[in-house]
């Protein structure tokens, strides 16, 4: 028994493989199972909806991310984000670079997966989103830029930090230990 | 004094520098042993935050609110299809079931060719759709109570389906669909404390049939295909799953 194509069909193929890595974004951000459960229906919701306008040739993963994000940007929780972190946010570029310094190989290597978890948590909502599409779904950085709908410049700034940040909370975890 | 490509180390573990810049950084680092730590600790690290990252997976419930929203009300004038769909699964198991051997070592291969038959008759064979193992594999946390490696066939005859989670003798599994040519291929895999153990294989008019146990888990392989074409994928499941 084939199945019929049909504009359903087809945006099932493109869009289930694509639930965990949605659900997985949504818990990320949120921070909580029922509201990334009721982030990921709406955006399926609304991407079934705008399907037909999707034009053929635009990354579809970056779509469902970027229709993900927005959901999340008008969410309750969202907005209470903002309100705290965005100072910390709005920071400038001079320590945005890779850091010069001997990296602490041996340390990294053991932090276990916790402690990554909880350095990624305390990351803020720009820093972090850009992090676990970069680290965690492997896009590349135009990729990341067209899901968030910001510059590649601010997607290679933001990451850097990321990084940084969660690098210097695994140092300062294991190096605290030992 | 800080070497000049050291700036560049996060876009290189992100291969994101040209290809012809991506392989002069490559051969640099045969020269610049500080360069070639802080690549070191940056893919470390980019490791690291890949596999913490990865911490949740939908619940069961979420992939079936979305499956039912993407399947609202089927149009009546399809309602034969539907009425045909059970009716070929039953009448596809029925010779199934008749074809293959009764005298089974194991009796949950001739649950399992029923399994194969019905998912060839199925609308909807798979829950999960992706060609890529990486997308079928994570799918299954947290639905099954193990864990298990699939090969990687992108270099081989045979294209992965997707996925699902059956039943035998109530206990979960997973059923994995392939593709060979025209011919499917389901490998099932299943605690082995649940099943039978050993190797067994069996050929009859319509199916291959192998079994085979490893690491604590039985997998079942069922196909229309050739023994020798069965073979290879058995051979690359024991291979993945032996690291």
């Amino acid at each position: 028994v084939s199945l019929q194509s049909s504009p359903n069909s087809d945006f099932e193929k493109l869009a289930l493989p694509l639930l965990d890595p949605l659900y997985n974004f949504a818990r990320w951000l949120s921070g909580d199972a029922d509201e990334a459960r009721d982030l990921v229906q709406e955006t399926f919701a609304k991407a079934l909806k705008g399907f037909g306008g999707f034009q053929e040739g635009t990354n579809f993963r970056a779509w469902m991310f970027r229709i993900l994000r927005n959901t999340f940007l008008t969410s309750k929780t969202s907005l209470e984000q903002r309100n705290t972190l965005q100072a910390e946010e709005e920071g400038g570029m001079e320590d945005a670079a890779v850091d010069h310094e001997t990296p602490e190989l041996k340390l990294l290597r053991c932090a276990d997966t916790e402690m990554v978890q909880k350095a990624i948590a305390q990351l803020s909502p720009a820093f972090k989103e850009v992090l676990l599409l970069a680290d965690i779904e492997e896009m590349k950085y135009q990729e990341v830029a067209d899901a968030l709908n910001i510059p590649m410049g601010t997607v290679m700034s933001r990451l850097a930090r990321a990084r940084k940040q969660v690098r210097d909370y695994i140092l300062q975890t294991v190096g605290g230990k030992r | 004094m800080s070497c000049q490509w050291r700036e560049k180390v996060a876009l290189y573990v992100d291969d994101e520098l040209p290809p012809a810049e991506q392989q002069e950084f490559s051969a640099h680092l045969n020269a610049c042993p500080e360069c070639l730590a802080a690549v070191a600790a940056q893919t470390e690290l980019k490791k690291a935050v890949r596999v913490a990252g990865a911490r949740y997976s939908a619940p069961p419930e979420l992939h079936a609110a979305v499956y039912a929203s993407l399947h609202p009300q089927k149009n009546v004038s399809l309602w034969w299809k539907w009425a045909l769909a059970p009716l070929c699964a039953v009448l596809l198991g029925v010779v199934g079931f008749l074809l293959f051997p009764r005298a089974q070592s194991d009796p949950m291969m001739a649950a399992l060719v029923d399994q194969h038959v019905t998912t060839l008759a199925s609308e909807h064979p798979v829950d999960v759709v992706s060609n890529n193992l990486h997308n079928v594999r994570p799918w299954y946390q947290g639905k099954l109570p193990f864990t298990f490696n699939m090969p990687e066939v992108k270099d081989s005859p045979f294209e992965l389906i997707g996925g699902k989670v059956v039943y035998a003798g109530q206990n979960p599994g997973a059923e994995l669909l392939y593709q060979m040519r025209q011919h499917k291929i389901s490998i099932f895999v299943f605690q082995a404390k649940t099943t039978g153990s050993g190797r067994a294989t069996s050929r009859d008019l319509s199916f291959n049939v192998s079994s085979w146990t490893q690491g604590g888990l039985r997998y079942y392989l069922v196909t229309d295909a050739s023994k020798d074409e069965a073979g290879k994928l058995t051979a690359m499941f024991e291979d993945a799953n032996r690291r």
